[in-house]
């Protein structure tokens, strides 16, 4: 199975955004232009996720940015306006308590038919971590009991917690019908000893970068799969673009996480004309 | 000013009759062997098998029944065991196209700096349709299983720093707080966000810390319905607390109703739920809640029937027997009903919550036969209850 995801715009598609100065920009006199007000961002990030769940991809990543959407609230959308699209929602530990967030997620399962992914961003930059009130100090211990916990309360009826910076006492979803759902899938990041070892104990999917390491990161985290973030491939054709991720796929990723632009036009050319080499190589988009 | 009315969208399944208290909508339903039992809907229709239709969508029928039946908006509240309002709210955002998300949190359990980016975001996918119900826990074992330790007049403080920074962030930034429960430095919301309206604020809450707080932040001081006289003076505390800072926030009721056409068909239902229930049950209370000690201490005496619960004309105190949640509703015709609600908005009510059981089809009724029949604020009428009362 190796499954590809579309990364969201976080400040819009271009014009197609109230973040661009010429959005919407009407029609010069005398043509009439109904637009005005009736359409706003969240339409085109709809048509985003409408053309991922078309062109037969996996799902889209909504990404966490402190100068962007934010991501839960597009991710509940994005959940409701498709069938089959996975949505991933990237958000840092220091959002909710671990089991309010469960509790958010608990519920866009039963929604979406358990469609959620997580995304934990664990390492953030000094002045993002300051500017949202997440302490820095001890980061992969906290996120490591924040999945604890999250994944306790969820699985675990009467559930009870005392840690360094959580504590739960006789919680946990113990009743119909919030039991039985699928905690999301958890993805992580990171090649510190810190972040691997999170991941070795948490992650459902370990999500690489280009430059990184895999093989000597793949070794110690057995039982993980491995993801991979890629850039758009400027200038290259599909076939070049193709045999760049069958390389990834001989090393073990089996989860892309696509950056395009622009969005509906490169998801629909991915759909088109890149999978259906791939899945001639035998590597499934589902 | 003008009067804005929500109807409630319910968070944890809802049942066919208020006499009947099991839930038929929504997997809420028990069921047998995984399935949803005989009559059981959404999901279930087909065979009582998951046919991919889930709960979300039956709370959707019901926004956009209390939409198109006349209300503003709907308050989805939330407790452990209901669907969160956040992903509710943010699910039906594009399915709705007037109707207003009144999203029930407790500010402890997101970060405040969290809390204003996922409201810009909904504002911006709804065109401005959030409003807050701001609580602050009933405190309890609920409280614990939240995760949350700390304790009752503590929340209030907290709250007051939640508002602080939300509000500090959104109105441009960078923002710098340091207090005892939250520290952000250089905070703000990019400026598409920040360009959103903020959310009118409903706060709740009974105890002294409530309403001080109250008096700071709430742009609608919301009370559960209780007898008419203790809530005009609720009422007043709130205003006194709120002139002293220099506010005034206005009042808003959340009020369960039973109204049919002749007040003996509104009793008779009643009195069908009341021939159900366990006499044991009635003065069953748990929690550090100070409402909820209040609404009790409203009914006085032996009860021997369900009449003994009418503490004043059409004001009934056992709704909580019949359903989960506050006690004091109001009982009677479309027309006693649309007269009790008038005679809240003589006392300074702005707002409302109304709810019926099964919620759906009670969107239409209250909508379609109760709303019409209000007079609002201009017009006088006799009433027992304002005589003395005021001058």
């Amino acid at each position: 199975m190796t499954e590809f995801f579309i990364t969201l715009p976080t400040r819009g598609d271009g014009v197609r955004g109230d973040w661009h100065p010429d959005f919407q920009r009407p029609l010069p006199p005398p043509f009439t232009d109904v637009r005005q007000g009736v359409y706003g961002p969240f339409d085109h990030l709809a048509q985003i996720g409408r053309a991922a769940e078309i062109a037969g991809l996996t799902g889209v990543l909504a990404p966490f940015d402190p100068r962007g959407e934010e991501s839960t609230v597009v991710a509940a959308g994005l959940l409701r306006q498709n069938r089959h699209l996975r949505v991933q929602a990237e958000f840092h530990p220091g959002i909710a308590t671990p089991v309010y967030a469960a509790k958010i997620a608990v519920s866009l399962q039963r929604f979406s038919g358990g469609r959620l992914d997580w995304r934990l961003a664990v390492d953030l930059d000094p002045d993002v971590a300051r500017s949202q009130g997440y302490p820095l100090e001890d980061r992969y211990a906290r996120a490591g009991e924040f999945l604890t916990v999250a994944k306790g309360v969820w699985h675990e009826p009467g559930y009870t917690f005392e840690g360094r910076f959580y504590e739960v006492l006789n919680g946990g979803f113990s009743e119909p019908p919030f039991i039985g759902h699928t905690f999301p899938r958890v993805h992580l990041s990171g090649t510190s000893p810190e972040a691997l070892a999170l991941s070795a104990r948490h992650a459902d999917v370990h999500v690489f970068d280009p430059g990184d390491d895999l093989e000597s990161a793949i070794p110690q985290l057995p039982g993980v799969r491995y993801g991979l973030r890629l850039p758009s491939p400027a200038g290259r054709d599909e076939e070049e673009q193709a045999a760049v991720i069958r390389d990834y796929i001989d090393r073990g990723v089996s989860a892309f996480f696509l950056e395009v632009e622009p969005y509906i036009e490169e998801t629909y050319r991915f759909g088109e004309r890149v999978l259906p080499l791939l899945v001639k190589e035998g590597a499934h988009a589902h | 000013m003008p009067i804005d009315i929500y109807w409630r969208i319910p968070t944890h399944g809802d049942q066919p009759l208020l006499r009947h208290r099991t839930p038929t909508r929504g997997d809420f339903a028990p069921t047998v062997a995984g399935s949803v039992t005989p009559g059981g809907v959404t999901p279930g229709l087909r065979g009582g098998a998951p046919d991919g239709y889930s709960y979300l969508d039956h709370m959707a029928d019901i926004a956009r029944a209390s939409e198109l039946s006349g209300f503003v908006g709907g308050l989805l509240p939330s407790f452990p065991f209901t669907d969160d309002p956040w992903a509710a709210a943010a699910s039906l955002a594009r399915e709705t196209t007037t109707y207003r998300f009144m999203i029930a949190f407790q500010p402890g359990f997101l970060h405040p700096v969290q809390a204003a980016r996922m409201s810009a975001s909904l504002q911006r996918a709804t065109g401005g349709r959030v409003v807050y119900n701001i609580i602050s826990g009933g405190g309890g074992p609920g409280q614990l299983w939240w995760g949350d330790k700390v304790d009752h007049d503590d929340r209030y403080a907290r709250t007051s720093e939640f508002l602080d920074v939300l509000k500090g962030v959104w109105s441009g930034g960078p923002f710098d707080y340091e207090g005892r429960f939250y520290r952000v430095e250089g905070a703000r919301l990019p400026e598409p966000l920040a360009r959103q309206p903020f959310p009118e604020i409903y706060f709740s809450g009974s105890s002294k810390a409530a309403i001080e707080a109250a008096g700071r932040h709430a742009d609608y001081y919301l009370s559960w319905l209780e007898p008419f006289g203790p809530l005009a003076e609720k009422f007043d505390q709130v205003r006194t607390h709120s002139t002293a800072l220099d506010r005034s926030p206005r009042f808003a009721v959340r009020i369960d109703v039973l109204a049919r056409e002749t007040e003996e068909e509104a009793w008779d239902e009643i009195r069908r739920g009341w021939d159900g229930i366990d006499p044991s049950v009635l003065r069953d209370a748990t929690g550090d809640s100070i409402g909820w000690q209040r609404s009790q201490s409203f009914v006085t005496g032996k009860i021997t029937g369900y009449r003994d619960l009418e503490v004043e004309p059409n004001v009934w105190g056992g709704f909580h027997l019949l359903r989960g949640g506050p006690a004091f509703g109001l009982v009677g015709s479309y027309e006693q009903v649309a007269r009790r609600l008038d005679e809240l908005i003589e006392l300074g009510v702005g707002a409302f919550i109304l709810a019926g059981v099964p919620h759906l089809e009670e969107a239409y009724r209250v909508g379609e036969r109760v709303l019409p029949l209000l007079r609002g604020h201009d017009i006088r009428y006799e009433s027992p209850v304002l005589e003395g009362t005021r001058s």
